[in-house]
């Protein structure tokens, strides 16, 4: 008998739980960006962004170890050589000292700042945090509204593009990445000066849309930011010729109406520790 | 109250772990999902009403950190730790590797519904190949990391129990 009782009640208790989380749902889905969960949101994340800024920077020695271990041995020596070799490549002058990596860095992102114009403000941020959940592509960094950023601030690192900015708190901001499925960016092809949608396809190579049949592409052609709007399906909020990356595949179908075309990022997010956000100009 | 607290300190960590060292870990280039693990062991634990709280407050904890629309997770999690609850009186295997499975079969079952909700809610999807894959990679992830994080949830939730009398 009190089982059974304890079996309704479980029920009961299971009916509520749902109905709040319906709730929940509803309320955010039609409230969007400025209701009030999202500002419960942005304080949850105000109060754990420091938390995982010092447990990432306990761990990440810790979690390069065990990615070691889960890894294959094979695999990861492989991997190793590669990176190896393009850092080397990178480099040319062939200085790999450890000190050296954050100076370089830094040039590195002092060098991409100049090459964006005088008139062009930016503030260089530590990557804190990945994203919760394998279906969202994002990255949170150490800056917030404090340093000046807002919502939709492009963000770059010295090897390409990254994304923007959708959240901002006082001390932190949330980036999504140019490959998460909700981001599009209007890329211009370098050889045929043809512009298309760029769109994040998540793990996988990101997609050229918008691109016309006759467009000559070559495997291996670069993307760049055309920093441009494309009425009624995106605006840009990139700042021009900005490296995006390079073109993977192509696929030639005469009967399609657009070229499927797919563009490798530029950027390896695995392994981004420092970015650049492009900080809005000052007269608005 | 001792419970709660106890349940919040598993949910933030599982939260900093997730964000932090498993996003360098990853299998496969998947990461594994810590609240479904944590939800289906403390359903297994205490019992469906437990594990339905502790889902309910785990999901609602991860969604205010994702750009989805807040609950989905909370939903999802409500109905696993509530399902693998009333699921284990009626399983009396012995055996030690049942959580582990449990894990893996909530894990999978518990993403797909996740993204079928998602996208109901109009969220851009990648290909259904992917979701599959980053389901089942998880689910297999989450499996592994069973045997390690079972008995220290184990204590957390043995040492939390208040001393309730058993009325059969």
């Amino acid at each position: 008998m009190a089982l059974r009782t304890r079996a309704r009640s479980a029920r009961l208790l299971v009916v509520v739980l749902v109905s709040v989380s319906l709730a929940v749902i509803t309320i955010d889905y039609r409230e969007g960006d400025r209701g009030p969960l999202a500002v419960v949101g942005d304080a949850a994340l105000t109060i754990i962004s420091p938390l995982q800024e010092a447990v990432s920077k306990v761990t990440h020695p810790v979690g390069n170890f065990f990615s070691t271990l889960v890894h294959l041995p094979a695999i990861r020596r492989e991997d190793e050589l590669l990176k190896d070799r393009i850092a080397e490549l990178e480099q040319q002058a062939g200085t790999t000292a450890a000190e050296l990596d954050r100076l370089h860095q830094l040039e590195e992102l002092l060098g991409l700042q100049q090459s964006l114009g005088g008139d062009v403000r930016t503030i260089a941020a530590d990557v804190i945090a990945n994203g919760v959940s394998n279906f969202e592509w994002t990255i949170e960094i150490g800056e917030g509204s404090g340093a000046g950023i807002v919502v939709d601030d492009p963000v770059i690192a010295p090897a390409g593009l990254v994304g923007h900015v959708v959240r901002v708190t006082l001390n932190s901001a949330i980036v999504r990445l140019i490959v998460d499925p909700d981001s599009s960016v209007a890329g211009r092809l370098e050889s045929s000066r043809t512009t298309g949608l760029v769109s994040g396809e998540g793990a996988q190579d990101m997609r050229m849309g918008l691109v016309e049949t006759t467009t000559e592409v070559q495997a291996g052609e670069q993307v760049f930011t055309a920093g441009y709007k494309i009425p009624d399906f995106a605006e840009s909020l990139y700042p021009p010729n900005v490296l995006i990356g390079v073109v993977s595949r192509v696929v030639q179908d005469s009967t399609a109406l657009e070229k499927f075309v797919t563009v490798r990022p530029a950027v390896d997010f695995s392994s981004l520790d420092t970015v650049l956000v492009v900080l809005p100009s000052e007269g608005g | 109250m001792r419970r709660a607290l106890s349940l919040t300190v598993v949910i933030v960590t599982a939260l900093l772990l997730q964000t932090t060292v498993f996003a360098d870990v990853k299998l496969l280039g998947v990461r594994p999902e810590l609240m479904y693990l944590v939800t289906i062991v403390f359903a297994m634990l205490e019992g469906p009403s437990s594990g339905a709280v502790a889902g309910f407050a785990g999901g609602m904890a991860q969604d205010f950190l994702l750009d989805a629309p807040k609950g989905i997770t909370a939903l999802t999690l409500t109905l696993v730790g509530y399902a693998v609850g009333s699921l284990r009186q009626y399983i009396v295997s012995p055996s030690p590797l049942l959580p582990t499975f449990l894990v893996g079969g909530g894990t999978f079952v518990g993403v797909l519904f996740n993204r079928f909700v998602a996208f109901l809610l109009g969220q851009e999807a990648t290909s259904v190949l992917y979701v599959f894959k980053a389901a089942a990679l998880s689910a297999l992830y989450n499996a592994i990391l069973t045997p390690l994080l079972h008995p220290v949830l184990r204590r957390v939730a043995e040492s939390s129990r208040s001393r309730r009398v058993i009325r059969w």
